[in-house]
């Protein structure tokens, strides 16, 4: 065998590893140049990968001229109210999957798993006739529903494994110490569960900001569109395709998750270290 | 008056039975051990006091009053738990102060109070630290500190040293007497380690497989153990066992070996049959003396324990050990006079185990 030395060796995995992270950044960072090209820039041969000017007139355009923002606010709220809604859920019945034992516990936890295994698009026309029939078509409610009932199983089976690390006895000390279940539940296992829950938060969130095809099937008008379906409206409506505002859109889009994302896994990071005392 | 009663308390989980049929009564002040082999429900019965397990049957009263609908934040009780439970999210002063806050004692109140058990406890220093910051020791005593702060008026304490080294353990032991006897509260401490209950307990009760063995203070129970179990669990080494037949004119017989038991009173009741009733003589390892009106036994095994030596015996086919002093020159294969201690003898009914003594 022969001897590779130790800087060549990391040499070559430096190499590889920069590799790789180029080929998935670079259509990010098409995106982002693309948006600050002016429309003259964007079909040149040779391309140029650096825009020769900058310009945010894209930005302003979709700002100011497209529903873009009334997009954006209905994705907020989507994103908002599922998450909301699943962790609320999520919580209270991982907990109660955890700690008490009733007859078919062990059944409904598979039974919930099982929903998540069916594709959506099996989901989707059975829940659109459904939102019909309620009257809810077209509601931005109706998407929060819809992404709850797929967002709710894995929430549910990942705060699940959370909380059975909490040591049942933290509980029993509080209601030993004075509170009732609930408050020990508010005192005691939300603080031990927090990191659960914010990264299942944090993956609710993402699932519905990203969510595309149950946003296109029940909501058909521009005023509760997401982003999602609502910039891809943008593309198909007009004849001659902007793609500078349309890569101005994504951007916009990203920039959200981006910063949530940031800002949160430095919480995550420090929540995990933070585990309960063992004995 | 704080006692607390347990009246035919049973608790079953599928088809265990945790718990069956306990009748216990626990004066006020009492430090009370529950003692008994790990899974023997020692655990649950404790639970149930606190209120965090119900009883299938039975009742539990509490000064007199029945507890059995209320939760656990009603009950005037204390836990401490084996793995201590801190919140680990809260500091030192939080977890102490937190049985306080639940009863909404004004800030002032709480930091006078927070003081007291501090001083008592020493944790002066350590009141801003996390849990995990601390010793297992330290950790200990913040358990100790929390349940203390709020004055209940009964203890329920759950193997709370057995997460300590040997050293600690025998510091804590000592401690928890002496905080026992300052703030006399009735105390229920369970434990698997027959050495804490003995040392600290004015009773002990004696569990296996969620039964009442015996109910009394440790030197009766050492003494004279209700049954073959109970003598078999107290007592290190363990107490030996012969089974033979007991015949109505006192003579024991196993094999070529003779006792004569005839200085023992039996229990009323029992009477040997003429031709020999079967028993399981127990001796105790201190109840066995070497002299020449013994007869011939066999050494086997030497373990050399410091202060005395374990030493075991092949004795007409039985083996026996015995605690022996250090200096006795002894080595395996030697041949010495053994001579069981007539009057300290144990006598037990072979099927359903009980003692058969008189006293």
């Amino acid at each position: 065998m022969h001897y590779i030395p130790r800087w060549l060796r990391r040499g070559l995995f430096n190499l590889f590893a920069w590799t790789v992270i180029l080929l998935i950044v670079l259509p990010l960072v098409w995106m982002i140049t693309t948006s600050i090209k002016p429309q003259s820039e964007l079909f040149l041969i040779p391309p140029a990968f650096f825009p020769e000017e900058v310009t945010f007139e894209h930005y302003r355009r979709l700002l100011t001229e497209t529903p873009f923002l009334t997009y954006l606010r209905n994705s907020v709220i989507l994103a908002g109210g599922t998450t909301v809604l699943v962790i609320v859920v999520a919580t209270l019945g991982a907990h109660s999957l955890v700690r008490f034992s009733y007859p078919g516990r062990e059944t409904i936890a598979g039974a919930v798993l099982f929903t998540y295994l069916l594709p959506s698009v099996v989901l989707v026309i059975p829940l659109y006739f459904l939102m019909a029939a309620l009257g809810l078509v077209n509601s931005l409610f109706s998407l929060v529903i819809a992404y709850t009932s797929f967002a709710l199983p894995f929430a549910l089976w990942l705060l699940r494994s959370f909380m059975s690390a909490i040591p049942p006895d933290l509980e029993a000390a509080a209601m030993v110490d004075g509170a009732s279940r609930f408050r020990a539940f508010i005192d005691v296992i939300l603080p031990q569960a927090a990191p659960g829950i914010i990264s299942t938060a944090l993956f609710t969130a993402i699932l519905a900001w990203n969510e595309y095809l149950f946003a296109l099937v029940l909501i058909n008008s521009d005023a509760s569109r997401p982003l999602t379906t609502g910039v891809m409206n943008m593309l198909v409506t007009s004849f001659n395709i902007e793609w500078s505002l349309l890569m101005a859109a994504s951007v916009m889009m990203s920039v959200p998750l981006l910063v949530v994302f940031v800002f949160l896994q430095k919480y995550l990071t420090r929540g995990f270290g933070a585990g309960a005392v063992k004995g | 008056m704080s006692g607390l009663t347990l009246t035919s308390v049973t608790k079953v989980f599928g088809s265990t039975t945790a718990v069956d049929r306990l009748d216990l009564s626990i004066g006020a002040n009492e430090f009370v051990s529950i003692l008994g082999p790990s899974g023997c429900g020692k655990t649950t019965l404790l639970r149930m006091l606190a209120g965090l397990e119900q009883p299938d049957s039975g009742e539990i009263s509490i000064a007199g009053k029945v507890v059995n609908d209320l939760p656990p934040s009603r009950r005037d009780i204390a836990m401490v738990f084996q793995t201590y439970a801190l919140y680990p999210h809260m500091t030192v002063a939080g977890n102490i102060e937190y049985p306080l806050r639940k009863r909404g004692l004004s800030k002032a109140a709480r930091k006078e109070k927070l003081k007291q058990a501090a001083e008592l406890l020493q944790l002066g220093e350590l009141l801003l630290r996390k849990p995990r910051e601390l010793s297992g020791g330290q950790q200990q005593r913040v358990a100790l500190g929390r349940a203390m702060v709020r004055d209940p008026q009964i203890f329920l304490l759950d193997e709370p040293l057995s997460n300590l080294d040997a050293k600690l353990r025998a510091h804590m032991r000592a401690e928890l007497i002496q905080l026992q006897r300052r703030i006399g509260r009735t105390m229920v401490y369970v434990t698997h380690d027959q050495l804490e209950a003995m040392t600290m307990s004015n009773r002990i009760a004696v569990i296996r497989n969620g039964r009442l063995q015996q109910f009394a203070p440790p030197q009766e129970v050492y003494d004279k153990p209700a049954n073959e179990f109970v003598a078999g669990f107290i007592g290190t080494p363990p107490m030996n066992f012969i089974d033979g037949v007991l015949a109505a004119d006192g003579s024991f017989k196993h094999g070529e070996l003779r006792l004569d038991l005839g200085a023992l009173q039996l229990t009323q009741g029992f009477q040997p049959a003429a031709d020999g009733t079967p028993v399981r003589l127990g001796v105790r390892p201190e109840s066995l003396c070497f002299d020449d009106d013994g007869q011939n036994a066999r050494v086997t095994v030497i373990e050399p324990v410091g202060h005395e030596l374990i030493v075991m015996f092949d004795y007409f086919g039985v083996e026996l050990t015995a605690r022996v002093a250090p200096n006795c020159g002894w080595s395996v294969d030697d041949e010495v006079r053994l001579r069981p201690v007539i009057d300290q003898l144990h006598i037990f009914d072979p099927d359903d185990g009980r003692r058969l003594n008189a006293d």
